[in-house]
């Protein structure tokens, strides 16, 4: 009854979407690790990197790598200035007051692009080279969802080498496992979460680029549903765990483009609802996650 | 306090405590307690669970910050200096209950031991030192620290801070949880280790075994120093006490 290109046409799909929710959730995943923080306000990263590529792309008409190098830089510096001014002073208080003054961060974030750009959304085309159609293959693509792929491999490649390899990756995961040791063999933990800031929101930002060219629009409120789903991928991966968060955003991925291939038409709008059902079954069933530990109490 | 001979001593102080206060909170942990670590010692600082001795620890390696007193290495005041500067100036915690770094190999968490050095040759030298120390370390060398038994734990531990290239090691009950004949190889390091040179200050629940090896002693009852003196001394006092007054 499914032929087997519309089969793998929506493989596909889920690859790239799920390549997508990975790259948040690892981000995610980094702060997490380091501060204990559920970073809602990391979607707000992917509202503004896709509003910086809008502005020196389509506006100002800079080449491609230079706008990936600019959202980069400034994706990254706004992790640092967030770092800085929303929770330097709040580390170490309760889980509680951190998690607020995300959402707080998250909501003034919106609010204030809403003021700049407008409630309305802005056509998003990625440059020509990425935007061209492959239809003459087994499944149809644009080269921009290869760019997707490739980009997240490579992120999550060298994320991967960074942190076995060099001594400050290693140093990013002594902190996560515990900051008081860390601080002991001499590390400096303000310097390590500096760092997991500029790391988690210079790849939102990029995802920012990714998200826009997919949905072919960006707009002010773009990043809550995109934070919301990478918290479900680091559920369904289990919290805290690196590989997990990658596994939960491929798995993400594919369980919203199956679910939308195999209802019936008309029933597409509710792929976020059967994500969140699927959340709230893990919850049930396996609250740790696929690869989470289990709590120890 | 001999304050007559304080002038002519103080050079040999790698380390004084001037009457420190630290609380948790508003729960006072330590009160008005100082101490002095000489160079080249072994100093041991016993007490009942609940003593205040870990929280010394905490507060000379500044994980966490007195209230109130001093904190002097080497002449310099460093009571307000962060964890990372004191491990610069040579000042290494080995905590209590080993945290090794579970998620690393055991070469990644000597390589972090030594974070903040750039002598590559010393680096490589000490960890040379180290493995022949532990020779278990070096066989285990790629496995992850959290698969390694508590005794290799404890080495590793131990090798970790060495890595940091310390004046004064700050040890955190070594002894604790481990087999006998462990805690007999872990100490006879601990002796050599203060024999390369680098001064000790032991904490400690296991009474005899910080006695016979320290040459200087205080002993912590409820956040202050209750009595102090040379290692055999305190131990022959504490012996008396017993036997009079029973535990």
């Amino acid at each position: 009854m499914y032929s087997t290109e519309y089969l793998f046409q929506q493989l596909f799909n889920g690859i790239v979407f799920g390549s997508m929710y990975a790259l948040l959730a690892l981000g995610m995943t980094v702060i997490y690790g380091i501060l204990r923080l559920i970073h809602f306000a990391h979607g707000a990263l992917i509202t503004i990197g896709g509003f910086i590529f809008y502005i020196f792309f389509t506006i100002f008409g800079l080449p491609f790598i230079a706008v990936i190098g600019i959202v980069i830089a400034l994706g990254g510096l706004l992790g640092v200035v967030l770092d800085v001014i929303a929770y330097r002073k709040v580390v170490g208080g309760p889980e509680v007051s951190m998690l607020i003054t995300s959402l707080g961060f998250y909501i003034f974030i919106e609010n204030l692009m809403k003021l700049i750009a407008t409630p309305q959304p802005y056509p998003f085309r990625p440059p020509v080279f990425l935007d061209r159609v492959h239809s003459d293959w087994f499944i149809t693509f644009r080269t921009v969802d290869l760019f997707i792929i490739v980009t997240s491999v490579a992120i999550m490649l060298l994320f991967n080498l960074f942190v076995k390899r060099t001594k400050i990756g290693m140093a990013m995961i002594a902190t996560a496992e515990s900051g008081e040791t860390a601080r002991m063999v001499g590390i400096n933990i303000n310097r390590i979460i500096n760092l997991a800031f500029i790391i988690a929101s210079a790849i939102a930002a990029i995802t920012g680029f990714m998200w826009g060219a997919k949905y072919g629009q960006i707009s002010y409120d773009m990043g809550f549903m995109a934070g919301v789903k990478a918290f479900v991928a680091i559920v369904i991966g289990g919290v805290g765990s690196i590989p997990g968060a990658m596994l939960g955003g491929m798995i993400l991925g594919m369980l919203e483009m199956f679910s939308v291939a195999f209802l019936p038409p008309g029933y597409a709008g509710y792929r976020d609802g059967i994500v969140f059902f699927v959340l709230i079954l893990i919850l049930i069933i396996r609250p740790s996650g696929i690869l989470g530990e289990k709590e120890v109490k | 306090m001999e304050s007559s001979c304080y002038a002519t001593e103080r050079e040999y102080q790698l380390l004084r405590v001037e009457g420190i206060d630290v609380y948790y909170g508003i729960i006072p942990a330590v009160r008005e307690l100082s101490l002095r670590v000489e160079r080249g010692q072994i100093v041991t600082l016993v007490g009942a669970n609940g003593a205040g001795k870990t929280t010394t620890l905490k507060a000379i390696m500044g994980v966490l910050f007195p209230r109130q007193g001093t904190i002097i290495h080497n002449d310099d005041d460093i009571t307000r200096l962060s964890a990372n500067r004191r491990v610069r100036r040579g000042i290494v915690l080995i905590p209590e209950g080993r945290h090794v770094f579970s998620k690393l190999s055991v070469r990644d968490n000597l390589t972090l031991g030594a974070y903040h050095r750039t002598d590559r040759e010393g680096i490589r030298r000490d960890k040379e030192w180290i493995y022949s120390l532990f020779p278990v370390l070096k066989e285990r060398e790629s496995q992850m620290a959290g698969t390694l038994s508590g005794g290799e734990q404890q080495m590793l531990a131990l090798g970790r801070g060495l890595m940091g290239h310390p004046d004064l090691l700050l040890l955190d009950e070594p002894s604790l949880g481990l087999a006998p004949i462990i805690l007999g190889e872990i100490y006879e390091v601990i002796r050599e280790i203060n024999k390369s040179g680098i001064t000790i200050l032991l904490v400690e629940q296991n009474i005899s075994m910080a006695m016979k090896i320290s040459e200087y002693a205080y002993i912590m009852e409820t956040g202050k120093v209750r009595t102090e003196g040379k290692s055999e001394d305190v131990m022959r006092r504490e012996n008396i006490m017993k036997a009079y007054l029973g535990d």
